[in-house]
């Protein structure tokens, strides 16, 4: 931060001259633009309009195979949208999914994290392994996730059936499909959860902790009055990403079940991409997008008013 | 609860690990286990549950009939093109921000922070209608133009909060010399901030080499599929033995893993300065 203060004064740009102060003036002045024009630019061509043009076509009749003539027709997709039962479904399974992931994923991951704090021979190795889930790509994770629920020959069914039980339909089943792609996304985010936690309770001041141990608290309490407040921020910080994944996500479910089965996994991202590609209707599939776009955006406006207290609370 | 005797907890605590260590690590194992499997185990005899080195050969042989090369070098180049724009763009953002004091400064963090909040799926069907026209279509070029959106920003925080760390002092002797800033930028700044820049470039890297959705949707031409869709394309059709797949897989992987691995901690830090991989 010491540039930021003097970022008035004549440091980089020097009249060489000495000629013409005033237009170094200007160009020092322009010098910061200079450096974000390019990536300005950029996202603006190929996030921001693209965002803000879905966002409009949400309020028009437009359909794939022509995807560049619109008609605008106001709230109209709104209406079908909240008429629709579908609707409804997806927005359900969205917050269920989201909610738990968030909750499991972070417990396990925390869990993960509390387990690895303490050394053991084999740490290193062990903590590689516990990494797999989030470093193996969507598709291969998608891949071997499927052959493990596959029906007639996975090795789950293959354990369930030697204890003597019904088969499972792990992923085709109403009954079970969300939870399977919750058992996949808990295996690819926990580990995630886990490297970042870990990083926090290894910054906890072990003197803190000491001092807590010779005054005679024992490891509950510990936790509880030193951990837990040390690595409260990071913990929120965490269940905001993974919740914000979650809402976002899409590769995982689409490539485990399409979204299926009868819309049991369909989240509002999935079925935007279903309802464009689909039935090609671009207007409505949009109206999805932007309330899957208000929820993530929520849950980052919880998460900002959460730190402001917290800040405001510590000054 | 607390009462616990010290051998107890160290129970727990292994059994606990255990458990983790299978949850984590057994897709994994199985991916190799099944890779070197034949498709009459897999289906009829029931699968053999650790990896049998005597089916390796058959197994090379049934990998070798796949584009699994042509499909990763396209994943290569994607991969690439999106670490190198990424970084570039990324570089030029991330010193400005860390740098100087500007009108809009604020504003820009902010709608950088945004794009991790927006979903892949809402900006695709304006993606596809504009690289219609741009006729980047079917084309690796548009496919990186669409990732770097997402990994420009990773990159610039990454970077900027690594040139927040690197004093000032440095850069004015180089100043004192007339040297143009972008130089002190490519000369002087990027060179201290090397690891950083390295966890940059793979957290890119990889961003573009996992890429589904926009890889599915832009590239209709099979020759110019990246793995990822390559790949996919083996969910619901029996032809290709799953040995095969399982193996394509895990080759497909296998970079992703050891990269990851590496630089896990940075990827930590970056997050505390913005968002990741998501």
């Amino acid at each position: 931060m010491a540039y930021s203060s003097q970022s008035a004064q004549p440091v980089a740009v020097r009249p060489t001259t000495g000629g013409r102060p005033a237009a170094t003036a200007r160009l020092r002045r322009l010098l910061p633009y200079a450096f974000m024009a390019l990536p300005v630019i950029y996202l603006a061509v190929f996030m921001f309009w693209p965002l803000g043009r879905q966002i409009w076509l949400s309020f028009t009749r437009t359909r794939l195979a022509n995807p560049n003539r619109s008609e605008f027709i106001g709230l109209r997709n709104y209406e079908r949208l909240f008429d629709s039962p579908d609707f409804y479904s997806a927005l359900y399974v969205t917050l269920v999914y989201s909610a738990l992931a968030v909750v499991i994923g972070v417990a396990i991951g925390t869990v993960a994290a509390l387990a690895l704090n303490r050394p053991f021979p084999g740490r290193t190795l062990v903590r590689a392994i516990l990494l797999f889930g989030w470093a193996v790509p969507n598709v291969a994770a998608a891949l071997v996730w499927l052959w493990i629920f596959n029906e007639r020959s996975g090795v789950l069914n293959s354990i369930v059936t030697s204890l003597g039980l019904e088969r499972i339909s792990w992923l085709t089943s109403t009954d079970m499909a969300l939870s399977s792609v919750l058992l996949v996304t808990v295996w690819q985010v926990a580990p995630f959860v886990m490297l970042v936690m870990l990083a926090a309770l290894q910054s906890v001041p072990q003197e803190v902790k000491e001092a807590a141990r010779v005054d005679g608290a024992d490891a509950l309490n510990i936790f509880r009055a030193v951990t837990l407040p040390h690595v409260m921020p990071t913990l929120q910080l965490v269940s905001l990403l993974v919740a914000v994944w979650s809402i976002r996500r899409f590769d995982i479910i689409y490539l485990l079940t399409g979204g299926g089965p009868i819309g049991s996994t369909s989240t509002l991202i999935v079925k935007l991409r279903q309802v464009a590609f689909e039935n090609h209707d671009l207007g409505l599939a949009s109206a999805y997008g932007v309330i899957g776009l208000i929820l993530a955006l929520l849950v980052a406006a919880i998460h900002a008013a959460f730190n402001r207290r917290r800040q405001k609370g510590q000054s | 609860m607390n009462r616990l005797t010290s051998a107890t907890r160290s129970l727990l605590h292994i059994l606990l690990i255990v458990v983790l260590v299978i949850f984590g690590g057994f897709p994994i194992y199985w991916m190799a286990t099944t890779a070197l499997s034949t498709n009459a185990e897999l289906y009829n005899t029931g699968q053999v549950p650790w990896p049998q080195l005597s089916n390796l050969p058959a197994a090379a042989e049934e990998l070798a009939k796949l584009p699994l090369l042509r499909w990763l070098t396209n994943t290569g180049i994607v991969a690439v093109g999106t670490t190198l724009l990424s970084l570039i763009l990324g570089s030029l953002a991330g010193y400005g921000l860390s740098r100087f004091r500007f009108h809009g400064k604020g504003i820009i963090g902010f709608l950088l922070f945004m794009t991790q909040v927006v979903p892949e799926a809402l900006i695709l069907v304006p993606l596809y209608a504009m690289f219609i026209s741009l006729g980047l279509l079917n084309s690796l070029t548009g496919l990186v133009l669409a990732n770097v959106g997402f990994s420009l920003p990773v990159a610039a925080f990454i970077i900027k909060g690594a040139i927040d760390a690197v004093p000032y002092e440095i850069e004015e002797s180089a100043a004192v010399d007339n040297c143009p800033r972008i130089s002190v930028l490519t000369m002087i700044v990027l060179p201290i901030i090397a690891p950083s820049l390295a966890a940059a470039a793979v957290i890119a890297f990889f961003a573009g080499w996992n890429e589904y959705l926009f890889a599915a949707t832009f590239l209709m031409d099979s020759s110019l599929w990246p793995a990822s869709v390559g790949l996919a394309s083996f969910i619901g059709q029996y032809e290709t033995p799953l040995s095969a797949v399982m193996s394509s897989a895990l080759i497909f992987s296998l970079p992703a893993v050891v990269f990851f691995l590496l630089i896990q901690r940075k990827i930590v830090a970056g997050i505390t300065a913005g968002a990741v991989k998501g």
